[in-house]
């Protein structure tokens, strides 16, 4: 399938080459633009962002595989990134993630057949405090996970809601 | 003058110097890996450390701050610096792995780091005996490694282009490769791919590593991460000689390498001239070393009942004074040859004047499209130039083709005009064709008599390039009638010079039966009772020099101190594009 920018992106895509000096720099968010309109920067999409921007290929496909943020294959709609680093591990992590195996039926790094999930184990996401955690379709944060927690994330999911943001607070201590 | 201070010693220096650079050119050594003199600096092997650190002067009165030893202050910076992207300036104070015990450390460290996942594969890796890494890491590395968990396996064995392959288990990702394809041949198509642990250098997804300058990142890789698909496990380094010699597939003279081994050539690598070619060479000279090898015609032939057989060289000269002899001086072309050197030219040119002969005509060897606007011309031929100041009169393809219909005796010297479609086989039917030739091509089937001449591999001879500029070759490789050992000026390799003929790679079989264009000159002038007596290339540029204007100055010894002479050549005549 021949991948092409909508006229409104390729309008977001000159407002981006604006910003900079040079072409260059608006390799990332012209990657975004063309994974929000495509849901990923498959091989394809690569090369169709490199046209666009006047770019050498090879440059716009080390730049988009240095980020793990940028979806080189098809995903599902909701990814989620389930973090087993060290904390994570600790509070249960692995337990979280066995779970939501169970539940979508799928290995972590697959995507359920309906296309609805991907479940992919990652490394730490930066909210050790919150641990476990996971992180939905490079976005929000869903912290201090138990089964129920993660139950409900998948439900809500299913039915087209956006997971609820989650304001924390680190633990204040009185005697410091 | 602005001074630095290395190891304890001062040195002066002006304009801007990396110092990684500086040291090297003042003959010292630091380790390093990603550094290119040719291209940017991006410092990601850091292998180049070196502690530096600033004098302290008044800022008012401008003299060293002194302590109350009377020792001038250092501020050192806070941490080791790279020394390839750091600039010398003045008061400087470096400390190398010389003289300083942390920069050992972390050049030793750093090496344990990048050997982390390095694959030991040195005994069969292509670039052992040349490898940096392997040096370094003999000189400043660690005794072991502490790393004693399984190693991160990367693809082996990619084919990354027609003429590359890559093992990105041995990349240490200095990206040498992809600045290369940006920086210099501009194609743009190396990337490196992944990050941490598991990058390395590849094309966009179903792209093809095919830049015509490709091979050039193999020179470049510091380690055996790209090999050419061509040479690899060909030969290793150690057993082969290096020469240098001057690429003589283009005009543009591009300085290279030939490696030989049992006199065989079995690789063309660049070398390094600032005013030619820098440290690269396009990949299409790269396939030359086969002209040297393959396809060689070896003892004169000549035809009889319209075969060509093995003929003598007595026979050759007597064949030749008699049909010389036999031919009216009008009905007689001699055809010089831009694919032969200034010297082979003079030679047959010096011959053709004392038998009172016309002067040698030529026509230049262009492709057009061949050219690019780096190291390639639409000139292919290497000495269109020397033909030209030699005084030889230079003819398009139609007028060299009447010129042979008039003939009856056609002398061509090196320059395959049917193969290169300047006449066909047949206007030279009816006619008695000499040829002298390197290798077997349509022309010298054509031939009646066929007098095989040595390479640009086996002579030492001149060639002037598109842009006037006059660089020789070196003897690379033996004929039957030449001596490694007696002859000082060719390179011997480990083989060449231990080898019995119970190794490996010592043979005499490939030793070609032929001679210098001026080695047979002289045999047949003294055959017809002329003087003509040359030694070798170097007597007859010393010859040339001094009768000739346009060649003033040149010497063997003075191409050789400047890495070639620059001649002065009208513009018009340059078809560099
Ligand atoms: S790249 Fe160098 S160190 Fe690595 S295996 Fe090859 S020769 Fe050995
Ligand atoms: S392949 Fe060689 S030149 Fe390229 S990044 Fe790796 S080590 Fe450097
Ligand atoms: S370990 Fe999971 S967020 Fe840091
Ligand atoms: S040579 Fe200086 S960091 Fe690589």
């Amino acid at each position: 399938m021949a991948y092409e920018f909508t006229k409104e992106d390729l309008r977001e895509i000159e407002k981006i080459k604006a910003k900079y000096p040079e072409v260059m720099p608006a390799t990332l968010p012209t990657l975004w633009v063309a994974q929000r309109r495509f849901g990923h920067v498959e091989p394809e999409v690569q090369r169709l962002v490199a046209e666009t921007l006047g770019l050498p290929e090879a440059h716009v496909h080390g730049v988009a595989n240095f980020y793990t943020q940028y979806y080189k294959e098809k995903k599902g709609k909701h990814v989620l990134d389930v973090c087993t680093c060290l904390s994570c591990q600790l509070c249960g992590g692995y337990e979280i993630l066995h779970h939501l195996e169970e539940t979508l039926g799928i290995k972590a790094g697959d995507t359920t057949e309906d296309g609805t999930f991907t479940l992919n184990q990652v490394e730490c996401l930066g909210a050790c405090g919150y641990a476990p955690m996971l992180q939905v379709t490079n976005d929000k944060y869903v912290n201090h996970l138990t089964k129920e927690k993660a139950d409900e994330l998948v439900d809500k999911l299913k039915n087209g809601e956006e997971p609820d943001y989650e304001q924390m607070k680190m633990p204040q201590h009185k005697n410091i | 003058m602005p001074e630095i201070f290395i190891d304890g010693h001062r040195y002066e220096f002006e304009g801007d110097h990396k110092v990684l650079q500086f040291i090297q050119d003042l003959g010292k050594e630091v380790p390093f890996f990603c550094y290119h003199p040719s291209m940017t600096a991006p410092a990601n092997c850091r292998q180049c450390m070196v502690k530096a650190g600033q004098y302290m002067k008044d800022r008012e009165t401008g003299e060293y701050e002194v302590d109350e030893n009377g020792e001038r202050v250092i501020r050192w910076f806070p941490k080791l610096q790279t020394s390839c992207n750091l600039m010398a300036a003045d008061g400087m104070v470096i400390l190398t792995q010389e003289t300083d015990e942390l920069v050992q450390r972390a050049q030793k460290d750093n090496l344990e780091l990048i050997l982390i996942n390095h694959p030991l594969d040195c005994p069969i890796c292509d670039q052992a005996g040349e490898c940096p890494l392997q040096i370094q890491t003999y000189k400043y590395g660690p005794e072991g490694s502490r790393f004693e968990v399984k190693k991160v396996h990367k693809p082996k064995r990619i084919q990354l282009g027609p003429r590359v392959v890559l093992d990105a288990e041995r990349c240490i990702n200095c990206t040498r490769c992809t600045r290369f394809t940006q920086e210099i041949s501009k194609t743009d198509q190396l990337t490196i791919t992944s990050r941490g642990d598991k990058n390395y250098p590849t094309t966009a997804p179903g792209r093809e590593f095919d830049d015509p300058y490709s091979l050039n990142t193999v020179d470049i890789c510091p380690v055996g991460a790209l090999t050419s698909a061509d040479f690899r496990f060909k030969a290793r380094v150690w057993e082969m000689n290096q020469t240098p010699s001057i690429d003589i597939t283009n005009g543009k003279g591009t300085n290279i390498d030939l490696w030989t081994r049992d006199n065989l050539i079995l690789r063309v690598t660049p070398r390094f001239n600032a005013e030619v070619n820098d440290h690269w060479m396009p990949d299409a000279g790269r396939e030359a070393y086969k002209i040297f090898n393959e396809n060689r015609i070896s003892r004169p032939q000549q035809k009889l009942d319209g075969e060509q057989i093995l003929s003598s060289w007595n026979n050759a000269i007597a064949t030749l004074s008699e049909e010389i002899a036999a031919t009216d001086n009008s009905k007689i072309v001699v055809i010089a040859s831009p694919h032969a050197s200034v010297e082979e030219n003079y030679a047959l040119s010096k011959y053709t004047n004392l038998l009172g002969l016309n002067q040698p005509v030529f026509t230049p060897h262009i492709e057009e499209g061949t050219g690019d606007d780096f190291l390639l011309s639409d000139d292919v031929a290497p000495n269109a130039n020397g033909c030209r100041l030699l005084g030889f009169t230079e003819l398009d393809k139609a007028s060299i083709k009447k010129e042979i219909k008039k003939a009856e005796l056609v002398v061509i010297l090196h320059d395959n005009l049917i193969d290169r479609e300047v006449i066909a086989a047949d206007d030279l039917k009816e006619k008695f064709v000499v040829v002298f030739a390197t290798n077997n091509s349509d022309t010298s089937k054509a031939a009646d008599l066929v007098i095989p001449i040595t390479t640009a591999a086996e002579h030492a001879a001149s060639y002037v390039n598109v842009d006037g500029r006059i660089q020789r070759t070196y003897r690379a490789k033996e004929t039957k009638y030449t001596e490694r050992r007696l002859d000082l000026e060719m390179s011997e390799g480990r083989l060449d010079r231990y080898g019995t003929n119970f190794d490996n790679w010592v043979t005499e079989d490939n030793k070609i039966d032929c001679l210098p264009v001026w080695k047979f000159i002289n045999r047949i002038s003294e055959h017809s009772g002329l003087e003509c007596n040359f030694n070798d290339g170097r007597e007859i540029m010393d010859e040339i020099a001094s009768t000739l204007d346009s060649f003033t100055g040149v010497s063997y010894a003075a191409m050789d101190e400047q890495a070639g002479i620059q001649l002065s050549i009208k513009k018009e005549t340059s078809t560099s594009k």
